[in-house]
């Protein structure tokens, strides 16, 4: 029992379909590439038109607060799941045998998300996570 | 979470062995920064928090001005630029041709119509009115009386172009009267690009989905390994309900018949039957058989889509399937004839010791298209001699799981078990014996009428 969580850092182990997976990017940059504001110009002159823009509305994002790191991994209780894509538990496998030797006073525990899909909740492991762990990585993709 | 750390891990994992994984991606380094994967990881673990990334508060992205004014050169370069295009030139949509289009419908202009994301976890999920939908239509050369059926598509929230990796495309089959009333093509080329309304509605499901939800960018909302050239306009069904000797899909989920409905389909695609059974074309053929075979190599997550022309469809009942729901029982019974992959696992099971040469698959029983004639449903199984060592027949196609395909025991597919999803449409013309088949799942069915 770890008590409270001092730290959630969430690393998704990006393994190719979401590697620059938006909701975890800076989607808004990634937009404002793709649509620069520009200013307007209403006055129109000879051969000129003007046209509406296509673009739907995103949805405001939040920015919510990031916990901060660990000073060391010593001492701390890393969690490691498993969004179940073929393959990915193989990878997080290997992670968990490189922490265990490189780290050996972190705990590593590797856990599988429930549910149906990669991206539904598993409101008991995220429960259990925050009472136990100092960090989590997620991994994501495969 | 904009300010979430991520650390890349150079894929693809599957298929790989653990020892492979640890050598090539644990112990491996960053391809883009050249740094060991794992420091990387534990720095982002351990690495105080930026100033950027203690932020708080709501990011709003810009979205541009709600006009651009320009020549229609300099516009239809910034529409490109900007990645509001699907490539090609489009339509310019002033205010005058979206008024136009807006006489399609009589919902009002800033109704919200739906939201879309480009395909459930990839993304934020934006949201659209009509008039978003009649600007895209207007840029996809689209005509007032096809925006209900766009409308109705854009209310379903059904991306036209997915995020994944696997290059899934969109597919749609229209039934009722709105098919006649708007020329949508079911005859001669009926899948293809040969009619406005067919195209211009798959092309404008393309642009909603680019610019009504931020579909189709890549690097952040499109991951296609290889791509899918049907992401180019989709695919517009209208059924050939004329000539069909089976209920219009939709009467068959529920619809009235003489209803307008649009069914929308996600999935791989499809092809000519062809390309799914080698030596398909011959004098005599048993073409509910050969569906079925096809529709047997099919993995279950898109399950198995026969688009028939009339003629085959009537072959399929004179074979005695004289609905499309006998037909899909028959074609839902368990596998009738080893795949590759099957046959594989049979021979990896046996030691490889009967594995024959050449093909692999020369020893591969007799398959009941060779078998039976036209006509005749096999009552069963007709795999024929299993190898040496192989499992009980009730075993083979399915894996450990019990028979099922893309069953959890490694069966084909991989992703789900159960029974395979089939449908059939029927479309195209009746001047020669051909038709599609693909891996295609239906989603939902939408009134058009609703949206007029």
């Amino acid at each position: 029992m770890k008590g409270h969580l001092t730290v959630a850092v969430i690393v998704a182990l990006c393994l190719g379909l979401f590697c620059s997976f938006p909701s975890m990017n800076n989607q808004a940059q990634a937009q404002a590439k793709a649509a620069p504001a520009k200013k307007a110009a209403p006055v129109s002159s000879a051969g000129k038109i003007t046209v509406l823009n296509p673009l739907g509305t995103p949805p405001p994002i939040k920015l919510k607060d990031m916990a901060p790191r660990m000073d060391t991994l010593d001492g701390k209780t890393i969690y490691i799941v498993d969004d179940g894509f073929v393959g990915g538990i193989n990878l997080l496998q290997e992670m968990v045998v490189w922490f265990n030797a490189n780290y050996p006073k972190t705990t590593i525990v590797l856990k599988r998300k429930g549910g149906q899909g990669f991206d539904s909740e598993d409101p008991q492991l995220w429960a259990e996570i925050k009472e136990k762990a100092n960090a989590v990585i997620i991994g994501m993709g495969h | 979470m904009p300010g979430l750390r991520i650390q890349y891990f150079r894929g693809p994992v599957w298929g790989k062995t653990n020892e492979q994984i640890r050598k090539m991606i644990v112990e491996g380094n960053n391809p883009i920064t050249g740094r060991p994967v794992v420091q990387e990881l534990v720095e982002k673990l351990t690495k105080p928090l930026t100033a950027e990334e203690k932020k708080t508060g709501e990011l709003k992205p810009p979205m541009g001005p709600a006009t651009y004014t320009g020549t229609p050169d300099e516009l239809q370069k910034l529409f490109l630029d900007n990645r509001y295009t699907d490539f090609m030139p489009v339509i310019l949509p002033t205010e005058e041709k979206v008024a136009e289009m807006l006489k399609g419908t009589s919902h009002k202009p800033e109704e919200p119509l739906g939201k879309m994301n480009p395909q459930s976890e990839a993304g934020e999920t934006w949201s659209y009115t009509v008039k978003t939908a009649a600007i895209n239509a207007v840029m996809a050369g689209a005509k007032p009386e096809y925006l209900p059926v766009i409308l109705a598509i854009g209310a379903s929230g059904q991306e036209g172009i997915s995020v994944s990796d696997n290059g899934f495309m969109s597919g749609a089959v229209i039934n009722g009267p709105i098919r006649d009333e708007i020329k949508l093509a079911y005859e001669i080329g009926a899948v293809g690009p040969f009619a406005q309304a067919n195209t211009t509605i798959g092309r404008a499901w393309n642009l909603l989905s680019i610019n009504g939800a931020n579909c189709g960018k890549i690097g952040t909302t499109y991951m296609g390994t290889v791509g899918n050239p049907m992401n180019a306009i989709n695919i517009i069904i209208a059924e050939n309900e004329r000539d069909s000797p089976f209920k219009p899909l939709s009467v068959r989920r529920g619809y009235k018949e003489g209803e307008n409905v649009i069914t929308l389909f996600r999935g791989w695609g499809i092809l000519s039957a062809a390309n799914w059974k080698a030596d398909a074309w011959r004098n005599d053929m048993n073409y509910a058989q050969i569906i079925k075979d096809i529709c047997d190599q099919q993995g279950s997550m898109h399950g198995c889509i026969a688009v028939l022309s009339p003629p085959i469809a009537n072959f399929v009942k004179e074979a005695g399937y004289d609905t499309a729901e006998k037909f899909t029982e028959f074609v839902r019974q368990p596998v009738s004839v080893p795949t590759t992959d099957a046959l594989n696992r049979i021979y990896q099971i046996a030691g490889d010791v009967v594995r024959p040469q050449g093909t692999g698959l020369a020893a591969a029983p007799a398959g009941p298209a060779a078998g039976a004639g036209r006509g005749a449903a096999p009552a069963g199984p007709a795999t024929g001699a299993a190898p040496a060592g192989a499992p009980p027949a009730g075993a083979r196609a399915g894996g450990p799981a019990g028979g099922g395909r893309g069953g959890a025991g490694g069966g084909r597919g991989g992703f789900g078990g159960g029974g395979i999803n089939f449908s059939v449409v029927v479309t195209g013309a009746s001047n020669n014996n051909y038709w599609m088949m693909g891996g295609m799942a239906p989603g939902a069915a939408i009134q058009i009428d609703k949206w007029r």
